[in-house]
Order: C-alpha cells, then structure tokens, then sequence
C-alpha cells in the first residue's frame, strides 16, 4: 500500500519561519498507521517547511520545483501520476498562503478521485478504506470507498509524531522540476489582517455593559413556561415533549 | 470620544406648547437626547399596590405607570407586512446547511447577508434546500426550491445537482456556510464547475469581499466571485420584515450518481458522555440542587446527553473540572442545556449564553435560572431525575 502526503509551504503562525502545517503532520501519522514508508510530495519554490516533516515520520520527500506563485496542481497531478499510489493524504488547509482547502478537491477532480473531507481515523481492508469522518458536535461519519481516494485530516485526529532529529537528518529529499503554471488571475489586493469583533445580534448591540450583560444571560424573548410543583411524573413527560419538540431528543419509538 | 454637541435653544424649541400667548413648555416630554430624566414621585405613584390599606410599593417594575408618559401622536397600528419582489433583476442564491430543517445561525447570517446583496440592486434571495426548511421567510428569503435530499449520504450527488441548478438560474452570487458541510459541498461544486471560491469572508458586500490569510496575518480583499462561503458570526442575520419565500418548481435536472468508489456512508452514534463539553449539543448539568450523582450520571446516559455541572458542584469534587458550565469553566454551543438545580450565577449563565434552548428544574420560582429556561419545572430535582429516567425506560420497552 503506497500512501502519499501533501506537504504545503507552511509557515509558523507566530514566528513566520518555515515550519510544517499541524494536519499535515497528522496526515503523516495517519498514513504510518497503513503503510511502513510514507512519502511526501511538495509542489513550490524550495521545500523548507517540508523538509521539517521528515523528521516527523516521513521516509522520504518528493519535491517539484515552480516558480513562488504558481498553480502546484499541475506538477502534483503529474508527480501522483509517477509515484502512483493508493491513497494522498492532504491538510485540512495549508499551513500559509490562501488557505482555501481548495487544493485537495481540485486534485480530486482532476485525478477523477473520490475525496473524503476531515478523517480521523484511517483503515485498509481488501483495497476497501474505511475512513472516520470528524463532523461538528462530535459527530463521527464511517466511509467505505475504494482505493485511490484523497483523504483530508481533521485537527481531532490523533496528534502528530514528535520530531526526531536523527531521522531528519537521513531522510532524502528528491528535487525535480515541476510544471510551470502561472496564476491565471491577478494577486488579490493584501493589507495587514486587522480581527474584526464578532458581531452577535441582539437588541442590546451598541448598548451599555449592563445591557450587553443582560442581552448575553437572559433568553432573547419573553420567559418561557412555567409548571409550578407538578408531580414528578408530570414534570418528566413535560420535559420529554418539550425537548422532543425543539428536536433535541427523537421521537418515541412507540408513537 | 467625540458627542454630538448639544442645542438647548432647539431642545426647549421641540417643547413649545402652542396657543398661548405666554411661552409656555411642556415638561413631562422624556428629553431627545442624552438620558432619561426620572421622576421619582412619578415612578413611586406607578409602583403603588392598589387597594392597600398601607402605601405599598412593587418595585419589580411590571406595574404599568399611569402617570407614563402619554405618547403625544398614537403611532397608527401597522398589520405584519411580508415584502414580495415580483420580478427580481438578479438571484442570489443560498445553500444553508439546515440540518433536521431548522436553519442553524450561520444559515440566518448568510441570509442577512444575501438579503444585502439582493437589495443592493433590486435583486431576490433565493434558497436550495434538501428537504423542507422552516422559518425561511422571516429570515429575508423571496424564493426556495426544495430538492428531494438524495438517499446517500456522498456530498457529491448533492454537488452534482447545485452544479446543474448553477447553470440553470445563473445566479449572480451562490453562497454557502463555511461550516463542515457547506464549505465540503462549496469546495467540490467550485472544483467541478471551475469557479473560483472565495472562502471564509469576513465582510461581503456587493463591491467587496474580504477574508483572512496567512495564518491570519494578511487580509485579501477583492470583487466578491460567484461562489463565496461566510465566516460564522461576521454578518447580522436579518431582522427587517418577512419576505415572502415563495417556493418554486425545482427544475428538471438529472440526478447525479454517487461516485462509483464510494461503497456506503453512515453516521455513527455519538460517545455523548466522551465528548468535550464544547462540542456538545445537548448538555444536562447539574448544580447544588443535585445530591444524588449517580442518579444524574444514569439520567444523562438515557438522554444521550452530556453530563455538565456548575462551579459549586465541580468545586465539592463531586463532577470533574473539566465539567464545569462556565465564564471560568466551558462556554457551551450546544443547542439545548438542561439545568437541574442551578441558580443560575450570572458566570455561569455566560456558559450558556449560546444555547438556543434552556430548560430548568428548581425549587426556586425566582431563580434566574427559570427566567432564562423556555420550559421551568418548579420541582424537587432528586424526584424528577428518576421520574425521566422511567418515562424514557417506558417508551423504550413500547
Ligand atoms: C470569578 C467567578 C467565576 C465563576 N465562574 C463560574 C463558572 O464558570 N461556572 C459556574 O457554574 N459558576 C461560577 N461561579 C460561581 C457562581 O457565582 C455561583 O456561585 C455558582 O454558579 C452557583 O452554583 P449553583 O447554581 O449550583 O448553586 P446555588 O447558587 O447554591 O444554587 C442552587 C440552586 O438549586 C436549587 N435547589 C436546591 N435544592 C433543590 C432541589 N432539591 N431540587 C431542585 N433545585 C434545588 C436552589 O433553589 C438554587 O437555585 C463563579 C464565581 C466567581 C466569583
Ligand atoms: N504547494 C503544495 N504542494 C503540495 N501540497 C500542497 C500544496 N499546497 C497545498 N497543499 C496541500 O493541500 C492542502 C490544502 O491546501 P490549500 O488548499 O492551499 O489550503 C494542504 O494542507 C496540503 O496538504
């Protein structure tokens, strides 16, 4: 089983230096729990922030050299072509740049692949994988596809291997050109990020602290209702239907 | 801080009393700017319990004063009105997530959003749906097609018929939720289609789209694409009057197959005891009012729901910290919160600010708890746990 591993050009959220994206990593040991060599593929000008990754489980790094700037789906669609393996793992989105997510599902498209957004848990059986799906709330979602498939990581997957130096230091980084593809748009224009607050709607926005204080602890319309010292029984069928009500609890199997 | 400067020559102006030949004001005017002026013989007279033989005085503040001030021109009565657009220059069309049919937040946001989008030039709101959708009306919607949910659950046959319905009503704009599922499925039609997708916007205006990259370092700002997924929280839903959601025919489009390497998708039930409180969507917490934990631990465990507790009870050792509902515990988002014998501390009511739904039992009819609950049961909490955990025993064995 050949597991493939897209490796962006990451950079440390806080220091900016070269360094690889936290999913990335997870994808790595991810992709170690089904096969013993994983292999990284890296489409950019210089493969710093993925050479990082070799000390974290990776045997072995495949690096397509383009221009800073330019589409990487080209070369990495034809470097998957050579390298042909069962399964590429990428990031949830990459560690600089855009950041879109964008690119899994691209090459998806042009690989003609099935993808699977967010896994947390990864299995092979018979050329069948069987992938866990992290969905919000804590939902999980069980796929069964065939191999090839790209699979995205999610955050709550297993945490990355710890960097071992030695192993950085062996790992082999093979460079080839790539396939130049220049942008076909023009660079967005780019300004400094500046946080915008999180605007929550309700009647107190822009009011004083005690309202705002209000606004956040009370419900937003008038009180619900009120049963005063009903029997236990009838405070228990009362909250059933209530949560059935607002969807919360599935209706009774009997009715 | 900069104020407006105020004219009190103006202000007195607006009170001039006509007709005398004397300047005459009105005083009892509440003033135009600035704050209330309070009258305390007033509020006093307005809080005073009729038929007492003793002054007594409610100070609660439900009495209506009858020394309120008198409203000058009675504003006429104006029915409900549900704004129609009858022939739309534009479509922009929504796909919000509405999980079980009832839009989420981030649904209602997208929706304000586009609603600004379709005003700006005289254009509808326009939502695709799979299945039914409540309440899409009053959150700014002019028209929905309701698409047949597909029976798997791939992504890609839903994406297969957005794609079709893209080149059918060539809306101006499509937007999407940047949740799980409607970054998933905005992410494949753009593959599909070949549209650039602009991910993440933190504002969205008919010019202007902007969103962070870098690691949040840098801002992009460009002319809104076709296809653009919202930020959760970066706009205000709608809040104007109902629009009419009339639902349309969906047109005839071929269903997309699931793609043939996809063997089967199926949810899993949910750990809901393992689950970190902030992801959980339906925690049952407990406060001082609770003695008995065992019981409440077995009550959660029936419910499906999350065990949660307030600082007191995490405090005695009785419920782990990480338990703790909370300004200094977790700050929930879950959808429903049931509370048994909490108060209702202000620091522990910020832990459930984002709750949609809150219910309460307490034997205390003035907690706040019960003021913030949509259902308050005024009981002994030890007597209603187990009471529930028949009921759902009962229903279980029908
Ligand atoms: C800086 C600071 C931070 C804090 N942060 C938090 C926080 O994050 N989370 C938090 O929870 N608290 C927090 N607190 C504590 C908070 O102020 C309250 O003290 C606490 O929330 C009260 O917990 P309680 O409602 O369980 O207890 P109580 O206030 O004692 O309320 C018990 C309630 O149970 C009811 N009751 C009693 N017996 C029964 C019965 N048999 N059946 C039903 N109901 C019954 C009573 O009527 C009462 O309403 C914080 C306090 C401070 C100062
Ligand atoms: N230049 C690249 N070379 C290889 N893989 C990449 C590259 N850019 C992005 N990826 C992969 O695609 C994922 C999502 O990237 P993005 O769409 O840019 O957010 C990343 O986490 C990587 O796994």
């Amino acid at each position: 089983m050949k597991t493939l591993v897209l490796l962006s050009d990451a950079r440390h959220p806080v220091s900016g230096r070269p360094a690889p994206a936290p999913t990335e990593l997870q994808a790595i040991n991810l992709a170690r729990s089904l096969a013993d060599e994983v292999t990284g593929l890296h489409a950019g000008p210089d493969a710093e922030a993925a050479r990082g990754a070799l000390g974290h489980g990776l045997a072995r790094l495949e690096h397509r050299k383009i221009l800073a700037g330019h589409d990487p789906l080209p070369s990495l669609v034809a470097a998957i072509g050579t390298e042909a393996p069962d399964l590429v793992l990428a990031g949830r989105r990459a560690g600089a740049g855009d950041q879109t997510g964008l690119l899994p599902y691209r090459l998806a498209e042009a690989l003609g692949w099935p993808i699977v957004a967010d896994a947390v848990a990864l299995a092979v059986e018979g050329g069948v994988l069987e992938v866990i799906q992290a969905l919000p709330k804590g939902a999980r979602r069980r796929w069964r596809l065939r191999l090839p498939a790209v699979v995205t990581v999610h955050p709550a997957a297993p945490a990355a291997a710890s960097f071992a130096l030695g192993a950085a230091r062996e790992g082999q980084v093979e460079t080839a050109i790539g396939i130049p593809a220049p942008p076909d748009e023009p660079a967005m224009e780019e300004r400094p990020y500046r946080p915008r607050p999180r605007l929550i709607a309700s009647a107190a926005a822009g009011a004083g602290a005690a309202e705002r204080l209000r606004a956040a602890t009370q419900a937003a319309g008038p009180g619900g209702r009120v049963m005063v010292d009903p029997s236990p029984e009838e405070a228990a069928q009362a909250i059933l239907n209530h949560l059935r009500a607002i969807g919360i609890l599935k209706p009774a199997a009997g009715g | 801080m900069s104020r407006t400067r105020r004219d009190p020559r103006e202000e007195r102006e607006v009170r001039r009393l006509a007709g005398s030949a004397r300047p005459r004001w009105r005083l009892d005017l509440p003033p135009s700017v600035g704050r209330l002026r309070r009258d305390p013989r007033r509020e006093a007279e307005a809080a005073r319990v009729p038929g007492a033989a003793r002054l007594r005085l409610d100070r609660s503040g439900r009495a209506a004063g009858p020394l309120a001030a008198p409203p000058l021109a009675a504003e006429p009565l104006v029915a409900p009105t549900i704004r129609i657009i009858e022939a739309p220059a534009f479509l922009i069309a929504v796909v919000p997530d509405a999980p079980g049919g009832r839009l989420t937040p981030l649904d209602r946001q997208l929706l304000g959003t586009a609603r600004l989008l379709a005003d700006a030039g005289g254009g509808a709101v326009l939502t695709l749906t799979f299945g039914a959708v409540d309440g899409l009306g009053t959150a700014g919607v002019d028209r929905t097609v309701a698409l047949t949910a597909p029976a798997s659950g791939d992504p890609a046959m839903r994406m297969g018929a957005l794609a079709a319905l893209f080149a059918a009503l060539q809306p101006r704009h499509m937007l999407f939720p940047e949740s799980a599922a409607g970054g998933d499925l905005a992410r494949r039609l753009a593959a599909r289609i070949g549209e650039t997708l602009f991910t993440g916007a933190e504002s969205l205006t008919a010019r202007l789209a902007t969103r962070p990259a870098g690691n949040r370092h840098v801002e992009q700002r460009t002319a809104p694409p076709r296809l653009v997924t919202l930020a959760p929280d970066a706009q205000l839903p709608h809040t104007g009057p109902a629009h009419e959601a009339r639902r349309l025919e969906p047109p005839e489009i071929a269903p997309t197959p699931a793609h043939e390497a996809i063997l089967s998708v199926e949810d899993l039930p949910v750990a809901a005891d393992a689950l970190p409180l902030a992801e959980a969507d339906f925690v049952v917490s407990a406060g001082s009012g609770v003695t008995d934990f065992e019981l409440f631990r077995e009550l959660a465990r029936a419910l499906g729901a999350t065990p949660g507790a307030s600082r007191m009870v995490c405090d005695a050792g009785l419920m782990p910290r990480a338990a703790q509902v909370g300004a200094s515990g977790t700050v929930l988002e879950a959808a429903c919160y049931l509370a048994l014998g909490i108060s209702g501390a202000p620091q522990h009511l910020q832990g459930v600010a984002r709750c949609e739904h809150v219910v309460a039992v307490n034997t205390d009819l003035h907690a706040a708890m019960v003021e913030r609950a949509g259902l308050a049961i005024i009981a002994d909490a030890q007597q209603v746990m187990p009471a529930l955990i028949a009921a759902l025993k009962a229903e279980g064995r029908q």
